[in-house]
């Protein structure tokens, strides 16, 4: 494997593309690993705590999933060149098993008001602006859907509910949310455009 | 996509709604349906995306601490090891009934049709698959497998390959996905110096230290 020798300190790694980072991961090389870390867990984040509504619960989500690309190194989805769309799908992934077994023991919880503080903010980095600033466009698109097709993709993607949970939530047949999933599905693709393949 | 009808299950199945058994019929529907695999990589894009549609948080510097003190503490086995000790360690634990489980898989696969791809005079090497098609090219001692006509994996897994080196339980070497068109290029890293077959399984996202999916490639190699 090919490691670039001259690329030694922190900040020389961050003019690193994810792919190249990951060799170095693969290879045990910590200050690699921290800076995906700091490329990818903000959003892994927020994504655990949107569906976990708990921080601690959030936090051991993201800090399994990192875990686990530091202890697998490359072996993450390759053909879709994206460590971020691996972290999240696993992060993703996770969250789901969390909000199944809490369920099981307590109830689903779709409305956690904790949801609705803000964390601290810190130091504003470049990255952190540009994170800002796609998440608003993802949320405006999302927010622009009409309500009923928005409330079945984040009953299904954010809680974790499958189409027939959705339909008894809802009291509708769930041909209907399937078809709400696609009319909005349909319309975020249209109001997201190309960004999409470049967001983050 | 107007005209075109074979349900509403493409959205629901790129955000992971539809049942298991929903999912499985419809990945293999989409096996000969362009229109709904199209469909699906769209929306699998959108579904990308949505992270960024919740409320934004910084990184806890404490969560940040954590992992990092853990990755210092715990390097990742094969960075040091020549070979995938960490493997080995997670085979001998796993349980029989797995291992058995797999035995079966592969005995089952040995029934199913299998797809030959010779082309005269290149390292192509016969490939077994209940599922798409698959060749295996190998020059210099490394291999690049190229499957086809393979549908996504269900939302919330992934396909992983595994090297079997004779007899020995199978050890986990990379993960991949499918393009729109159902295929990949992956190239399978290491050297397959002593490797008898390469094997491709269906796995939960992240993938498994042993197989616990269904095997849908397997590559003889001697």
């Amino acid at each position: 494997m090919y490691l670039p020798t001259r690329l030694t300190r922190s900040t020389d790694l961050g003019l690193l593309a994810d792919e190249d980072l990951m060799a170095r991961v693969y290879a045990g090389d910590t200050r690699a690993f921290a800076v995906v870390f700091d490329r990818h867990a903000a959003v892994a984040f927020s994504l655990a705590y949107r569906m976990c509504g708990r921080r601690a619960l959030a936090e051991e989500v993201v800090q399994e999933a990192f875990l686990s690309l530091w202890r697998s190194g490359a072996r993450y989805e390759r053909a879709r060149g994206s460590v971020r769309s691996w972290v999240l799908a696993v992060v993703h992934h996770r969250a789901i098993d969390v909000l199944r077994h809490e369920s099981a023991r307590a109830g689903r919880d779709i409305h956690d008001e904790e949801l609705g503080a803000s964390l601290p903010a810190e130091e504003r980095t470049d990255l952190e602006v540009e994170r800002r600033s796609d998440a608003r466009l993802v949320r405006n698109a999302l927010d622009e859907l009409p309500a009923d097709q928005r409330k079945v993709i984040e009953l299904a993607y954010f809680s974790g509910f499958s189409h027939s949970e959705i339909a008894e939530l809802l009291g509708i047949p769930a041909g209907t949310v399937k078809g709400r999933m696609r009319l909005g599905m349909g319309k975020l693709r249209l109001a997201l455009g190309d960004s999409v393949d470049v967001l983050l | 996509m107007a005209e075109h009808d074979c349900g509403n299950e493409a959205a629901a199945y790129a955000l992971g709604a539809l049942e298991p058994a929903e999912a499985e019929a419809f990945a293999l529907h989409m096996e000969s349906c362009a229109v709904c695999r199209d469909e699906v990589a769209a929306f699998a894009l959108v579904v990308d995306a949505l992270p960024l549609a919740a409320p934004q948080h910084e990184i806890p510097r404490a969560l940040r601490r954590r992992v990092m003190a853990q990755a210092r503490a715990q390097p990742p086995p094969h960075a040091a090891a020549t070979a995938p000790r960490w493997a080995w360690r997670g085979l001998a634990a796993a349980p029989r009934g797995a291992m058995a489980a797999f035995a079966v898989a592969l005995a089952a696969l040995a029934l199913v049709g299998g797809i030959e791809l010779s082309k005269g005079g290149t390292p192509t090497r016969v490939i077994k698959a209940s599922i798409g098609a698959a060749e295996l090219d190998i020059s210099g001692g490394h291999g690049q497998l190229i499957v086809q006509k393979l549908p996504p994996p269900a939302q919330g897994r992934i396909y992983e390959l595994w090297l079997q080196h004779g007899s020995s339980s199978p050890l986990p070497s990379t993960l991949f996905s499918v393009n729109s068109h159902g295929t990949a290029d992956v190239g399978v890293p290491g050297d397959l110096h002593g490797v008898s077959r390469i094997l491709v399984t269906d796995e939960p996202a992240g993938g498994s230290a042993t197989p616990t999916g269904k095997t849908l490639i397997v590559a003889m190699l001697s």
